[in-house]
């Protein structure tokens, strides 16, 4: 029962309350900035996943989201493919190349992953660059049709905050299942202590490399909404500062909790917004705010274990109702 | 048998090897020390880059009080960092936290978040493009030497680079503050227990590796005749690469990747676009993490 | 019966150090075995080459006759060899159940689609042997703490309840006692006694003599990386080959 209410109170909030405060305060540009902020909360809850959950901090994040954005990009003005092919298309694509190139870096931890996935990143961004035939290079990619079903709804600020909105939602769900289960915690061992994890019987790569595909996905989806949203992409859009926004966000909210992810992205998407009359300082307050939660809060705004804890109880997950402790999946 | 263009090609790689050389020990010796990677080395470099150029604008000295300016404000800036981004991490003292995951990460995504202010507010005030260097400055004076012709710029770089680590070398093996950095980088505890003032060696190496970037900074900001706040990443990305390739804690290591890295580059670009150069870094990256995780010369390395 | 583990001229050498030579040995079902030995005998070594955490340079390991050489470490645990670690390696952040729940993960295999598709027996299953194995090791009040509040002495039986959650059939001990007063050690002592009745196969690693002589049924020696005597504890305190090389090897620490 108590799952229940929260889960269509979390509904009633994202579908009805935050449009309908958004159409108050006068639609269209707001929609988009809550559009940009849903995008960077499904790209945050996914590196979440390698990055906080699994504890392999990635670098490059921004770089499979490009790869997930061109793909959509490509897909939809070369053979028009509507949205419903394009995104999750993109996000197998996306993941098929997050295996093929996390593979061999799997073997790195600590630094050496960050520092390889960093190049990771970097590689795909050069070559989306430099690739003029396929990419357009600099000039990217525009003319891409926005969210639409003919018949059903047009593309428009309401449609895509609607549609980033919900697959926000799925993304949520998904990840929330992957991380707040039994399988969380062979994740959780991972980043704890990967030698320790595989003397109890983890098969280590293979949680790494799975973690990996699943946060490939959904940032290859993410990428994949980004240019139905926007209409147009360009390399720019995917470089090593976005890895770091996403980086940010995560540290704010807290590494290895999905809500923190979420709530990372509203502040650091969200604040710079309140703060444009006195200028565009949005990346320094990124940075003083990284700074600062990294010095103060270490654990971030919701940390992961109270995170976790709430969502047993509250969302039904735990297993025993007397302590809260297993997992019911 | 040999093409011009292609020995051209070389001592133009090699001129950026060595810039890469002087980024890349400063790097090694953080990491030496703290077994941190320093990411805002690349703001260091921007750092020297925009006080030279800011001491040429206003009072226009000679070459080489600029670069003594240089040397200055990247002592500073290293002195500041490590104040800022690095001590506060510092709270406990035995050897398992001082080289521990969690500072280490915990520096890593500081010294990201500090390079991150210190480029974002270069552009507020410089904005981000490319600043005008005044011509006299310029070290693009062609010099000829039978059919190769050489910049100015490559012959103080070559000069510049061999003073400083031939200068780099003697202070870490005769002077007592490099006997404290070798001491520390070996084994804080045991150096701290030998009366050896740890806070003081580790502000030292910040120090020592920051001036050796920023003067890199200003050499090829002046060479390249580009300097613009974003200008550090690159570079201190392919710094880190030379180190990783170099085994991470030996200067040596880092300094003959760096130069393998220069003139890797420098032979991709003459025969693709300019842009697929920045490619060369990556893959060697990567190609190196993956089947040399202890770096190319083998050096031993613990897990980390 | 053939042997639970049966280990045949295993070698290891790093560089040019002779870890652990021609080591052969053997651990019977149901048995408890000690393994002493001076410090840097190549112990610790011998134990990560069963459990296949350091590649073997030589020989071979049978477990339940199956060779296991050249497996990983994550296939040696699922066979049924569990292990805890002398440096005591417990998840810090993660709650005491959540510790345990590892082991068991470890024995039920971990795939996302059982998450995704909510498969409610498998984590049943889980949560089942997570309780059997606090309840076994004691620790069923604190499940819900996090592991980094336990007590020292609380944390051994942690790492203990992990490796049982995987349900082994040989438990690997390195120091079990390491660091507890006489008290503990005793409790302790009587735990793994518990354990061995319940038909579990023991092998340890332990420096604290008493323990070792009270508790196990045959010990083996080890110097320099080589099986120097195996035999009841009776056989090895009176054996001299033993008492010279625990005195030899002082000497030469004095020297």
């Amino acid at each position: 029962m108590r799952r229940i209410i929260s889960v269509s109170l979390l509904l009633a909030a994202v579908l009805i309350v935050v449009p309908g405060i958004l159409t108050l305060v006068g639609g269209g540009y707001w929609f988009r900035v809550m559009t940009t902020i849903g995008v960077f909360s499904i790209l945050t809850m996914s590196a979440n996943l390698i990055t906080g959950t699994t504890g392999l901090m990635s670098l490059g994040h921004a770089g499979f989201y490009g790869i997930g954005a061109y793909a959509t990009a490509l897909l939809s003005t070369k053979f028009g493919w509507p949205f419903y092919l394009t995104l999750p298309v993109s996000g197998a694509i996306t993941a098929a190349f997050g295996i093929l190139l996390a593979l061999p870096t799997m073997r790195l931890i600590g630094i050496y992953f960050a520092v390889a996935t960093l190049g990771l990143g970097e590689i795909i961004h050069v070559t989306l660059l430099n690739w003029v035939d396929f990419t357009r290079g600099p000039m990217g990619i525009s003319a891409i049709p926005g969210v639409t079903l003919p018949g059903v709804f047009t593309a428009s600020d309401t449609t895509h905050y609607y549609a980033v909105a919900i697959t926000a939602l799925i993304a949520a769900f998904v990840l929330g299942r992957l991380t707040h289960s039994y399988y969380g915690n062979a994740l959780r061992a991972v980043r704890e202590d990967d030698q320790c994890a595989a003397s109890m019987g983890l098969n280590v790569v293979g949680l790494k490399i799975q973690s990996f595909a699943f946060a490939c996905f959904f940032a290859g989806v993410a990428g994949g909404l980004w240019a139905h949203t926007t209409g147009y992409i360009s390399p720019g859009d995917f470089r090593f500062s976005e890895s770091i926004l996403i980086l940010a966000m995560m540290v704010v909210g807290g590494l290895g909790s999905l809500p923190g992810a979420v709530l990372g992205a509203v502040i650091l998407l969200g604040l710079p917004e309140f703060l444009r009359p006195i200028g565009d300082y949005r990346m320094i307050v990124v940075g003083a705010v990284m700074f600062f939660s990294i010095l103060f809060l270490p654990r971030g705004l919701l940390g992961e274990t109270p995170v976790l804890t709430v969502v047993r109880r509250q969302f039904g997950l735990a297993w025993d109702a007397k302590s809260n402790l297993g997992w019911r999946q | 048998m040999f093409d011009i263009f292609f020995v051209q090609q070389l001592v133009n790689g090699l001129s950026i090897g060595l810039i890469y050389a002087l980024v890349a020990i400063g790097f090694t010796l953080i990491f030496g020390v703290l077994n941190v990677v320093n990411f805002a080395h690349g703001e260091i470099y921007m750092i020297g880059s925009f006080a030279g150029l800011m001491a040429i604008t206003t009072f226009a000295p000679p070459l080489f009080v600029v670069i003594l300016i240089a040397l200055a404000a990247g002592a500073l800036a290293g002195f500041g960092l490590e104040r800022l981004a690095f001590r506060p991490f510092r709270r406990f003292r035995d050897e398992a936290s001082l080289k521990s995951k969690a500072i280490r990460e915990a520096t890593l995504l500081s010294s990201l978040a500090v390079s991150i202010i210190v480029r974002e507010i270069a552009e507020k005030i410089f904005g981000s493009n490319m600043q005008s260097i005044p011509q006299d400055y310029l070290l693009l004076k062609p010099i000829q030497i039978g059919s190769l012709s050489f910049a100015d710029g490559q012959f103080l770089i070559f000069g510049l680079s061999i003073v400083m680590l031939g200068g780099l070398q003697w202070l870490l093996k005769r002077t007592r503050i490099g006997l404290s950095i070798r001491a520390v980088a070996n084994n804080p505890m045991g150096a701290a227990y030998v009366g050896i003032n740890t806070e003081r060696t580790i502000i030292a190496t910040f120090v020592i590796g920051s001036t050796l970037g920023a003067i890199a900074g200003l050499i090829v900001g002046l060479y390249q005749g580009a300097i613009f706040p974003a200008m550090g990443f690159v570079p201190g990305v392919k710094a880190f690469v030379a180190m990783v390739m170099g085994g991470l804690s030996s200067i040596g290591g880092a300094v003959v990747c760096a130069l393998i890295l220069g003139m890797a580059e420098a032979i991709t670009t003459s025969f693709f676009a300019q842009g697929w150069g920045d490619l060369v870094a990556y893959l060697f990256l990567v190609i190196t993490l993956i089947f040399f995780p202890t770096g190319l010369f083998g050096g031993g390395r613990e897990r980390v | 019966m053939t042997p639970l583990l049966e280990i045949k001229n295993v070698s290891r050498y790093f560089g040019g150090l002779h870890a652990v030579e021609d080591f052969s040995g053997q651990v019977q079902r149901g048995e408890r075995v000690g393994l002493i030995g001076p410090n840097g005998a190549g112990k610790t070594t011998l134990f990560n080459l069963i459990t296949c955490f350091t590649p073997l340079s030589a020989g071979s390991v049978f477990f339940d006759d199956k060779d296991i050489s050249s497996l990983k470490a994550y296939q040696v645990a699922r066979l049924g060899i569990a292990r805890t670690f002398q440096n005591l390696r417990v998840m810090p952040n993660l709650s005491v159940f959540d510790n345990v729940s590892i082991g068991a993960l470890g024995a039920l295999g971990h795939s996302p689609f059982s998450a995704l598709l909510h498969h409610r027996n498998y984590a049943k299953d889980i949560s089942r042997r997570t309780w059997d194995a606090l309840e076994q090791a004691g620790l069923q009040g604190q499940a819900s703490e996090v592991a980094a509040n336990l007590s020292y002495g609380k944390r051994k039986y942690l790492e203990i309840a992990r490796a049982l959650a995987l349900s082994p059939r040989l438990l690997i001990l390195d120091e079990p006692a390491a660091g507890l007063n006489d008290t503990e050690t005793a409790q302790l002592g009587e735990f793994v006694m518990k354990l061995s009745k319940e038909g579990l196969s023991i092998l340890l690693v332990e420096h604290d003599m008493n323990f070792v002589m009270t508790l196990c049924e045959r010990i083996m020696v080890m110097a320099s990386g080589r099986k120097i005597a195996d035999g009841t504890p009776q056989e090895i305190s009176n054996d001299p080959v033993v008492l010279e090389a625990y005195l030899g090897s002082e000497e030469e620490e004095a020297a």
